[in-house]
């Protein structure tokens, strides 16, 4: 009766064995074993198991212990089409097969729909009827199984799994429903408490999560609440009692190790009080708790809330008291916060080597979907109760329905939904395991696309994957952020149109504080047939997302539009907005984070382009400063009105690229101190080239000092300069010529969008000197009255603008007093008593001394002072040391061994945390700030710039505290301390 | 947590509760209340209860000026004092910044932080406090100094029995707030007196001490006496100290106890003790925290002044004793440095980070003192290796402020705050020109 073709290898690869050789060693001894006819007769069928070879092994291990149980179905190959089905996808109901062989019978009928929730019910109770103890937990689980057989059989053989999906789901769900109540059942005649007192005991199980949502898996954790009524006869204590009797002993029927393995785990946590609350409650008691301690997260629960087994009307009374409390939840305080909890766990807590095989986790994974679905439902179901539906695909399509989402967007989304859900059923077929992540070994993957029956490949099911994983990435933005357009602009492509009042309820959520004004903005940037606002409706759903995510999402978005009403219809902005997301993406976080740049940018709108590349954000060179300022200045001959506009514009321009350049990355702290300190120089020396005519007949320079000196400007700080002239000519008329070339300076550098303070504080005398001397008053001075604090200064001196040998001799004037070759112990204890003295009277009064950035304990000018005083003694035999640079000469010190390294480490660090301060206080607010701010939203402002994560006031002011506290003992001991 | 809410809310109405305060202390230890009405105590629950800080030691600054406070329901407690007219209640509070973070200058949430940090490595820390007082005819005093309520040894002797009344008043009303105590009254000084509490949790052992304390000075004001905790408020006679039993648990285990061990202490209790020892001289600033700590620290006897260890040594700054045989839950170390107004949120803040350090690093612990140490002589101290504690709150100080453990411990701010709080007391002190310098210079000079 052998009447096909001999099994050649070729055909079992065409069926889909993997391994030919052991397929064809099986199928020949089969085809010489009687009665195993029946297998190999029709080997086309294993063209239809996910995994031929596995569903092979099967069946042979079936016929060897169990022939005479397979043996009807030999004959039928219908039947056997779906043993080999299940096989084949499903170690674990081969397993069971083998335990249990006579439940082969339950494969026989074709399954036409998955069954009733009441015909589960009814034949798993029926089950379990009157039996206890071990007898009771078998037979339960083997209906279970059962049912769970036939299930998958269907779920396997389906034309279409997607379809087939959500009835599977529910299944899913209602056989656990149907357990949980043989559970009970069992459960009422073991506890051991009087019958009438039992029967009296109205326990309702509220299903939870997947299951109480009909969308359960094939094998999750079955989330429950237990809520009890009292009967007649017994008291409500009596009735928890026994209640919580009860419900332990339901879950152990269900949970606890046996001869058959358990089926699930029943998890109770969700209930009030979570793991340390009562197991059961009374009503009164579920409503006592929500109305008055859940937390919002609770809230969100209940939404999946449904009774599913146990008594209905207590069931029903539970969903009556908790359902009106759902959705009040987006009106109670904290939501916003709450909101950012959800999304920060829907991306953390995945390992790093799992993110790209979990389906159900990671980016573009089932919980982002759900993520989306259940925000929007909160917000929105507040007030429209079509929206409140349980399950994910009932959601979608309500709100499509209801118009709060585009149709279009609703169907791919509810098709990405079902195609993940499929994936991450076959994977939790495969071994009857709770898991999620998809195998990395390729022949796994084949096996698990031949199960999901829509590729017949791993390739082709991983690059379905790959795609639904993309699509569902954008799909936040697409459902959340995109229709808030609609409540403003109309979008041609969509039906729906939010109300304004939905919208704002939506940028509320999301950190908005003034969500009118906001929505305001939205209407202008997208309203209009310009080709600006048509990509602008494109892009600001992803625009408001990232502004979202910033510390001040509300100026953001008022600096984006501002920015974008100056650029108009300009081509690189449209294409920068339409083509570079990763530019248009820093633009935003930018301005969320930055007064400073939003201020900037209003004047140098042009700047947002640099953005799409870094190599336009890296600070420009000295050099090419200088060759703009010469050319700025030689364009604009004969109106240095005219010129002076152009340099401060360009001053403008190289500080906006300079703070971009410092946000995004580009640059650390100290390459911030260069780039603005050049900057700065090509300002002054543009500003110079006009005030200081050719031929006046004298030459003048301007020497940096400070920080400025020793290139470590950061925003906000003044230039700390000296000038000098020497005559060339002028004679007597030279001092007043160098006069009128620093007054004029002074006007010419005049700033008041961006002011540029020109601080000549350092130079001989101090404020009561003369502002500007000659190189030989200088020489003079410094020779015969210079004082230590003078000698200090000029540490810092560098040439900055103007005559280059005058500046030469300059610093020849300044090095014999900077390097003096004796620095005795009466000069040291000079410059420890000014600091002394600075220390008290500089700061100013209330100021905290522990919080001040400047003058503060530990901060800058500690660590400057105690770098200058190393540099005062030591820099004339140690050639190194002498560098206009805090950090530069600091490092050389501890390389010279004057200090120990870890005391450098500690006063470079200290150094490096207040300039960063400084510099982030500054870009926040756009004003100078010399203390730490108190406030919590400017530490968390500035603690967000210093890249510490969202909310780390508190860190960053103990970091601050920290570092600048170690550094004013190395302070205190090597400076103080002789 | 919710159900103990739930138990504060019921119980506020059952017992018809008038008003509740909300106890929280200040960096010096000071206790502080707010009294507010019933109905706002969810609220308070809920959202916490702002309050205006800038009157508070140690949360002074204007950026602390508007903290929240969020009662803590498990403190919940019916005052007795306040007798069934207007009943009050009390429940301590942890103090929160408005964006919901610890606020640096709260105490409790010091040692909070600390008890977490301890959670980490897998312990629980148990104290049991010896708390020492005076009771005194007033606050008042004269150039004798103030007078004991006694001058007599044992309390039940003196005539008219208003002492006697003070213990049966006090104890019921600590076994009223759920803190059992064991009383003694010391033959050592006149009118002192010792209380000892209960073991517990240190969280819960601190807010029981400032409850404690409350409850001392309210019955004696009741009867008319005043106590008080002062470190040695009599020159002739023992400071009070607060003795301090200290347990680790792993679990239901005491990691102190090895059956084997010297004394029955475990690797785990020596690395512990060592810890205590060589951190003693940089926290005692804070175990020890007033000008007038030192003088009871210094004044012979049994004041534990050096940093040594011993068993059934009262003299040794830590003392392990000796456990009943089968009592291996009760193995604990005892120290002696602590006083009466310590800040016990900071003291055993640090106690703990102290030992969890010699844990941590695996400290030696050095040879055991059988001596009395006072009894010896300089010299022989010195060869022992016996270091002094801090002769003065000045030293104390110095040698905190170079402490890491410290600064880690109380957190930066409160760190900073404790120094330039104590430096200002110093400060006053050393100004003043005292009774003894005028006695014994004035008429010689």
């Amino acid at each position: 009766m052998n009447s096909r073709p001999a099994s050649t290898l070729t055909l079992l690869a065409r069926l889909g064995f993997d391994d030919l050789g052991a397929a064809k060693s099986t199928i020949d001894a089969l085809d010489a074993t009687p009665g195993a006819g029946g297998i190999t007769e029709h080997l086309d069928l294993f063209s239809l198991a996910a995994d031929p070879d596995r569903a092979l092994r099967g069946l042979q291990s079936l016929l060897d212990r169990h022939a005479d149980a397979l043996a009807p179905a030999l004959e039928d190959p219908s039947w056997m089409r779906r043993i080999i089905r299940v096989l084949g996808a499903s170690e674990g109901l081969g397993q069971f097969l083998l335990r249990r062989p006579d439940e082969l019978a339950a494969l026989r009928e074709q399954l036409g729909e998955p069954r009733d929730t009441e015909v589960y019910r009814r034949d798993i109770v029926e089950a379990v009827a009157g039996l206890t103890g071990e007898d009771a937990r078998l037979a339960l689980r083997v209906r279970y199984r059962r049912h769970l057989l036939q299930l998958a059989a269907w779920d396997l053989d389906h034309d279409d799994p997607l379809t087939a999906m959500p009835a599977v789901g529910c299944a899913l769900a209602d056989l656990a429903g149907a357990s949980l109540d043989a559970g009970l059942d069992i459960a009422r005649r073991e506890c051991g408490f009087p019958d009438a007192q039992v029967a009296a005991t109205r326990l309702a199980i509220i299903g939870m999560g997947k299951c109480g949502a009909r969308e359960l898996n094939y094998l999750s954790d079955v989330d429950v609440i237990y809520a009890v009524e009292a009967g007649d006869g017994i008291e409500t204590g009596r009735a928890v009692e026994i209640g919580t009797r009860l419900a332990s002993m339901t879950a152990r029927s269900i949970q606890e190790p046996g001869i058959e393995p358990p089926l699930w785990e029943v998890d109770a946590n969700l209930r009030p009080e979570g793991k340390d609350g009562a197991l059961v409650r009374s009503l009164d008691s579920h409503r006592a708790y929500y109305e008055r301690w859940a937390k919002n997260w609770e809230f969100q629960a209940l939404l999946k809330a449904r009774p599913i087994a146990g008594d209905p009307e207590v069931g029903e009374g539970f969903l009556a008291i908790t359902q009106p409390l759902v959705w009040e939840s987006s009106q109670r305080d904290g939501f916003v916060e709450q909101v950012q909890g959800m999304r920060e766990r829907v991306t953390a807590h995945i390992p790093a080597d799992e993110v790209d095989v979990q389906v159900k986790l990671g980016p573009g994974g089932l919980r982002d979907i759900e993520f989306t679905v259940q925000l929007l439902q909160l917000v929105h179901g507040n007030h429209d109760d079509r929206v409140r539906q349980r399950d994910s695909l009932g959601a979608l399509a309500a709100l499509a329905e209801c118009g709060y989402i585009g149709r279009a967007e609703a169907a791919e989304f509810s098709g990405d939904y079902r195609l993940l859900r499929v994936i991450e059923h076959r994977l939790q077929l495969d071994r009857l395991s709770r898991t999620h992540l998809m195998p990395r070994d390729a022949d796994r993957q084949r096996v698990i696309a031949r199960a999901t029956g829509l590729a017949s490949s791993a390739e082709e099911l991983l690059s379905q994957w790959q795609r639904t994983k993309l699509a569902v990435r954008s799909l936040h933005e697409k459902l959340f952020y995109r229709p808030l357009l609609s409540a403003v602009a109309k979008l041609p492509d969509e039906q729906l149109a939010l109300t304004s009042d939905q919208a704002e309820a939506r940028l509320a959520a999301i950190g908005f504080v003034d969500p009118e004004r906001a929505l305001q903005h939205i209407a202008a940037l997208t309203g209009g047939v310009s080709r600006r606002a048509a990509i602008q409706r494109t892009l600001l759903p992803v625009i408001l997302q990232w502004l979202a995510d910033g510390a001040d999402p509300d100026h953001g978005l008022l600096s984006f539009r501002r920015l974008s009403d100056a650029l108009g219809e300009t081509y690189w902005f449209l294409r920068m907005l339409r083509d570079s997301s990763g530019a248009a993406q820093r633009l935003s976080t930018v301005l969320a984070a930055s007064h400073f740049v939003g201020a900037l940018f209003e004047r140098i709108p042009e700047g947002a382009a640099w953005l799409e590349d870094d190599d336009e954000l890296r600070p420009r060179p000295l050099a090419a400063l200088l060759d703009e300022v010469r050319a700025t200045v030689a364009r604009h001959t004969g109106d240095d009105d005219a010129a002076a506009k152009a340099l401060r514009v360009a001053r403008r321009r190289e500080t906006l690229r300079v703070a971009l350049a410092a946000m995004v990355d580009v640059i650390d702290v100290q390459q911030l101190g260069v780039a603005l300190s050049d900057v700065t120089t090509a300002y002054l020396t543009g500003a110079l080239a006009l005030a200081h005519t050719y031929g006046d007949g004298v030459e003048f320079a301007i020497i940096a000092m400070g920080r400025y000196g020793g290139a470590e400007l950061g925003f906000g700080s003044d230039a700390d300069v000296i000038y000098v002239f020497r005559d060339a000519g002028a004679g007597d008329r030279a001092a007043t010529v160098a006069q009128r070339i620093v007054t004029r300076l002074g006007q010419l550098t005049e700033d008041l969008r961006l002011p540029c303070e020109l601080d000549a504080g350092l130079r001989p005398e101090g404020r009561n000197g003369p502002i500007v001397r000659s190189l030989d008053s200088y020489r003079a001075y410094y020779e015969r009255w210079s004082l230590t604090w003078e000698a200090q200064a000029l540490l810092r001196a560098r040439p900055a603008a103007g005559d280059g040998a005058l500046s030469a001799d300059f610093m020849d004037v300044a090095d014999a007093v900077r390097y003096p070759s004796t620095f005795g112990e009466a000069e040291a204890r000079e410059v420890r008593r000014i600091k002394a003295r600075v220390e008290s009277e500089r700061l100013p009064q209330a100021a905290d001394p522990a919080r001040h950035l400047k003058l503060g304990r530990g901060s800058l000018s500690d660590v400057e002072w105690f770098v200058q005083l190393l540099q005062l003694r030591h820099a004339h035999e140690e050639p190194a040391l002498r560098t206009p640079s805090t950090l530069g000469a600091l490092a050389a010190a501890a390389d010279a061994g004057l200090l120990p390294s870890r005391d450098a480490e500690r006063l470079r660090a200290a150094w490096l945390i207040a300039s960063r301060v400084r510099s982030a206080a500054m870009l926040w607010t756009g004003r100078t700030a010399d203390v730490l701010p108190a406030d919590r939203r400017q530490l968390d402002a500035i603690a967000r710039l210093l890249a510490y994560p969202p909310k780390s006031a508190a860190l960053l002011e103990e970091d601050y505290l920290r570092t600048t506290r170690l550094a004013r003992q190395v302070f205190e001991k090597g400076f103080y301390a002789t | 947590m919710d159900k103990q809410r739930d138990f504060v809310l019921r119980t506020i109405e059952e017992r018809g509760v008038k008003f509740v305060r909300l106890w929280f202390t200040d960096v010096v230890g000071t206790l502080k209340m707010v009294a507010i009405a019933p109905a706002e105590v969810e609220g308070a629950f809920a959202e916490g209860l702002g309050i205006d800080g800038s009157s508070i030691e140690g949360f002074t600054r204007a950026y602390e000026a508007d903290v929240l406070a969020h009662p803590d329901p498990t403190t919940f407690q019916i005052l007795p004092w306040r007798g069934d007219v207007d009943p009050t209640a009390r429940m301590f509070c942890d103090i929160t910044t408005p964006d919901g973070q610890p606020a640096a200058a709260d105490p409790r949430q010091v040692l909070k932080r600390t008890l977490a940090k301890a959670a980490d490595a897998g312990f629980t820390f148990y104290t049991h406090p010896e708390i020492e007082f005076y009771l005194l005819k007033s606050s008042k005093f004269g150039p004798e100094g103030p007078q004991p309520v006694d001058s007599a040894g044992y309390f039940d002797n003196v005539p008219g029995g208003s002492a006697h009344d003070f213990r049966r008043r006090a104890v019921r009303m600590l076994e009223d707030l759920g803190i059992s105590v064991e009383f003694s009254h010391h033959e050592a000084g006149p009118g002192q007196n010792e209380i000892d509490l209960r073991y517990a949790d240190a969280l819960t052992t601190a807010d029981n001490i400032q409850t404690f304390r409350t409850v001392v000075k309210e019955v004696a004001i009741e009867q008319g006496v005043y106590a008080t905790f002062m470190p040695k408020p009599l020159e002739k006679h023992p400071g009070s100290g607060m003795h301090t039993h200290m347990s680790l648990f792993e679990g239901d285990t005491n990691a102190f106890f090895d059956p084997g061990g010297q004394y029955q202490l475990s690797q785990i209790g020596r690395q512990f003790v060592a810890g205590l020892l060589h951190h003693a001289p940089e926290i005692t600033a804070v175990t020890n925290q007033f000008v007038n700590s030192y003088k009871r620290i210094w004044s012979g006897d049994e004041a534990p002044s050096y940093v040594t260890w011993g068993h059934n040594n009262r003299s040794a700054l830590v003392r392990v004793p000796l456990y009943k045989p089968g009592k291996g839950q009760s193995a604990r170390v005892e120290y002696r440095g602590l006083d009466s107004a310590a800040n016990p949120y900071l003291a055993y803040s640090l106690l703990l980070a102290a030992g969890l350090k010699g844990i941590e690093n695996g400290y030696e612990l050095p040879p055991e003192a059988e001596d009395t140490v006072w009894a010896l002589s300089e010299s022989e101290r010195r060869a022992l290796g016996y270091k002094g504690l801090p002769a003065s709150l000045d030293r104390a100080l110095g040698l905190m402020e170079d402490s890491e453990l410290v600064a880690e411990t109380l957190g930066e701010q409160v760190f900073n705050y404790v120094l330039l709080n104590k430096r200002r007391e110093w400060r006053e002190y050393r100004a003043q020109v005292t009774p003894y310098e005028l006695s014994s210079n004035l008429e010689i000079l």
